[in-house]
């Protein structure tokens, strides 16, 4: 079995799915990618037993500042002529089937005119035009284009949805996402934890260069990008709260200063919303930790030494690093929304308290603080509901038969 | 069933369109409120007469790649989104109410995708016209292997803005079932079939004539008796339409019949993006270099497809002629229908929903040139015995794509619709 990957970045969410397929199964995992991704980075087994090709990219793919919201579709087609262009001049990759990463669109629009084998889209995301995701934060200053773009940022992810032979999300909320008219179309099956690197246990007492003092609580938070729909601003609220009541807590807050989604540049007219957020309150700053983007084995470090990890995204797709922390077995602090209760019973494996409610949030992150080895049934909890349901090793073996079902292009 | 009259709004690229009649229609016989919002205009003598007179007219600006000549294929969407946000715009300025329901046609360019900003409450139904397939139907079938990559990319893409418009609609309304089938599965059960009906009762609108009578008149042009006048209307004179083969059977019949007269209705420049070829050219003007007339004498060019000059041929016609590729059925070949001609169309899946081969018209094989010009020569032999078909086709338009039968059904969904809805 052949398959070719497709996504912007590697590895992402197919790197280390197709090392698995690779190791276990012997098949052969060809990726065709933009650029090497710096959250998760690859990884030396990745690089060296993975068949990668990279495409060209444009001037407009290169740029940090992206392109007004209306082109975003042109872009999507140049990005489909590119990898057109790029698996016609490799007439001897000859997969026996196609999986594309659709956050923005699959860029396999073209392909059929190439390509006689299945194509199957991951589909990561359909947005929504109120509500969820980036429309969720209306307590925010209003944005110019926030009524328009939620209106047409599906196009490419609706051409490419329509043209694919099968598709597959993370969670039942991100297929749920979609219109009801394609649910049949999606199956769901999630990309699969590394408990083995996120696993409970001790880790050096350090954060940074610093020890850390004995009896010092560690508080976490994790994003790709210290924004908004992540609610970036509403944990340093919760955060300042417990400051002022507890004088042993330090906070490591992991992330990019990078805005992914969302319109916090223009919500707040500056170009890092981590630093408009850190201009706006009275931080003690010294009890915080901004160590940027970190690997994922500083990050299961950290994870392993904190005794609350606090998680507050809008309505949006669940972050990896909700699942890491899980997986280690932290006690999980929450925002009660509803892609966060597929995966959180509140009391169960985890807490969930509403995303905005500063005072619940704070009160019952500092029960947790106060008491840890009372909450530790928690982390346990999650860590076998992560191994149960979202580790590789039950993943992977679903994720198998689904591909060569599809490639068989065998009825469900 | 008696209905209370609704303020709609209407979006539609160009006025009256397709969209303008309909709203016309319900403005004079339901008491209908309408503002019609478009980016251009026809001039103002082939406005309906409810402008004015409970139809507003609105003309809307757009900027950004709206404003380029042409732009990339890649571009499609973008351009389509400013027509969106130029309509905004003005809805914004002038903030039209109350508005029961929005109506628009997307054809790519007249999208009500933004209108709910303006008005989120009411209920939104589009009218779509077409969703393309990278090699089949209209000119794709024919031109799509030899053309170049982009030109099929373009076509893979270029349903962005009917898939946003499907997704976000209150009710997709398509006019024949043929053009149904053309959406992706899964939205097939959700597009309503309704025609919008042509104008049959009017006095300048078509209707059966005798077409026994002794004189007739073209353009001022008196049609010498005995003639069989074979027509052709179209918007323009195009391949879409089949004018090619038209003009290679019309010669044809000119060889062989000494009595025949061509009247062809159409403007001579193409005006078809799909036709990438001929787009903006004099199509008729490169089929006579290529093919000159057996007798120019006696092919009748009558100009532009006005409404007035559209009823003169098709009263005047003994035989109308549609041999158009697969795409939506021309409004012209209905209308030749309603005016009791016997038609004579390609046989593609679009004219098989409104020919039964025998009964109510007849269809010629396309893949076999010389089809349709050997069966326009058994008709014109025997006009009477085929005068029938006429009958029943105008009969058949009568009773399901008049006017006066589409309408009524089409204000009771809108009445339905927006009764579930707000308004603003």
């Amino acid at each position: 079995m052949h398959v070719l990957f497709l996504h912007d970045a590697f590895p992402a969410q197919f790197g280390r799915l197709g090392l698995e397929l690779k190791r276990r199964h012997g098949w052969k995992c060809s990726f065709l990618v933009q650029s090497l991704s710096s959250c998760p980075t690859p990884t030396t087994e990745m690089l060296q037993e993975l068949d990668l090709h990279q495409l060209p990219l444009t001037v407009e793919h290169r740029s940090k500042e992206g392109i007004p919201w209306p082109q975003v579709f042109g872009m999507y087609l140049e990005q489909c002529q590119s990898v057109f262009n790029a698996l016609r001049a490799r007439p001897d990759l000859k997969p026996d089937l196609v999986v594309a990463h659709g956050g923005r669109g699959a860029p396999t629009l073209f392909l059929k005119d190439l390509l006689d084998c299945p194509i199957i889209n991951y589909c990561e995301y359909y947005f929504a035009t109120s509500h969820r995701d980036i429309s969720y934060r209306i307590d925010l200053p209003p944005a110019e284009p926030a009524p328009f773009f939620p209106r047409c940022i599906n196009a490419p992810t609706l051409a490419s949805l329509v043209d694919c032979d099968a598709g597959y999300s993370a969670t039942h909320w991100q297929k749920q996402s979609f219109p009801a008219r394609f649910h049949s179309k999606i199956e769901v099956y999630f990309d699969g934890i590394d408990t083995e690197l996120y696993r409970p246990g001790a880790a050096p007492r350090r954060i940074g260069e610093a020890a850390l003092p004995a009896g010092t609580k560690v508080v976490t938070f994790v994003a790709r990008g210290l924004e908004s729909i992540r609610g970036f601003d509403l944990f340093m609220q919760v955060a300042d709260r417990i400051c002022r009541q507890r004088a042993d807590v330090f906070f490591v807050v992991v992330g990019g200063e990078e805005i992914h989604y969302g319109w916090d540049k223009l919500h707040t007219g500056s170009p890092s919303f981590k630093q408009w957020v850190l201009n706006q309150g009275d931080h003690d700053l010294s009890r915080f930790l901004f160590p940027g983007r970190i690997l994922p084995e500083h990050l299961a470090d950290i994870l392993r030494l904190s005794d609350l990890h606090i998680y507050l995204s809008a309505p949006f797709v669940v972050s990896w690093s909700l699942f890491n922390a899980m997986a280690t077995g932290v006690p999980v602090l929450a925002s009660d929304v509803p892609p966060v209760r597929e995966v959180i019973e509140g009391g169960a494996n985890g807490l969930l308290e509403p995303l905005f409610d500063i005072d619940r949030l704070t009160v019952t992150a500092l029960e947790v603080l106060a008491d840890p080895a009372g909450f530790f049934p928690l982390g346990i909890a999650a860590r076998r509901t992560i191994e149960e349901r979202y580790s590789i090793e039950s993943c992977i073996p679903l994720i198998k038969r689904f591909f060569e079902r599809v490639s068989l292009r065998l009825p469900r | 069933m008696a209905q209370d009259p609704l303020h709609v709004l209407w979006v539609e690229p160009h006025f009256p369109g397709r969209l303008g009649t309909v709203a016309d229609w319900l403005v004079r016989r339901r008491g209908y409120r309408c503002w019609f919002y478009c980016h251009t205009a026809e001039a103002r003598e082939h406005w309906p007469a409810s402008v004015g007179h409970g139809l507003q007219l609105q003309v809307f600006g757009v900027g950004g790649a709206a404003r380029e000549q042409a732009v990339a294929w890649s571009r499609t969407l973008e351009r389509s989104l400013c027509y969106s946000y130029g309509c905004w715009e003005v809805l914004e300025a002038r903030r039209p109410r109350p508005i029961d329901l929005i109506v628009g046609r997307s054809a790519g360019l007249g999208s009500t995708l933004f209108a709910p900003v303006y008005a989120p409450a009411p209920a939104r139904v589009n009218l779509f016209d077409y969703y393309f397939h990278p090699r089949q139907n209209d000119l794709a079938a024919e031109i799509a292997a030899d053309a170049p990559a982009a030109y099929v990319h373009w076509r893979r893409s270029a349903n962005s803005i009917e898939l946003l418009d499907l997704e976000q609609c209150d009710l997709a309304w398509t006019a024949t079932n043929w053009q149904r089938h053309l959406f992706p599965v899964e939205y097939r059960d959700d597009l309503w079939v309704q025609h919008d009906g042509i104008a049959t009762a009017g006095p300048g609108d078509v209707t059966p004539r005798d077409r026994r009578r002794a004189r007739r008149s073209l353009a001022g042009r008196l049609v010498p008796e005995g003639t069989r006048v074979v027509s052709f209307v179209a918007r323009s004179l195009e391949r879409l339409r089949g004018f090619d083969r038209f003009w290679h059977a019309a010669n044809a019949l000119l060889r062989a019949r000494a009595d025949v007269v061509c009247a062809i209705v159409g403007d001579p420049v193409v005006q078809r993006g799909l036709d990438v070829q001929h787009n903006n050219r004099d199509y008729p003007a490169q089929l006579r270099d290529a093919a000159p007339p057996v007798d120019p004498e006696r092919l009748w060019f009558l100009g532009r497809a006005t409404p007035g000059a559209v009823a003169e041929v098709l009263a005047a016609s003994d035989l109308h002629l549609a041999p158009g590729r697969s795409y939506p059925v021309a409004r012209s070949l209905l209308e030749a229908m309603a005016a009791g001609c016997i038609v004579l169309a390609s046989d593609t899946a679009p004219h098989r929903e409104v020919i039964s081969h025998g009964q109510t018209g007849l269809l010629a094989d396309v893949a076999d040139p010389e089809a349709l010009y050997r069966q326009a020569l058994v008709v014109l032999s025997n006009l009477d015995e085929h005068r029938p078909l006429g009958d029943a086709a105008a009969e058949l338009v009568r009773s399901r794509y008049a006017q006066e039968v589409c309408l009524p059904v089409l204000a009771e969904r809108f009445s339905t619709l927006a009764a579930t809805r707000g308004r603003r």
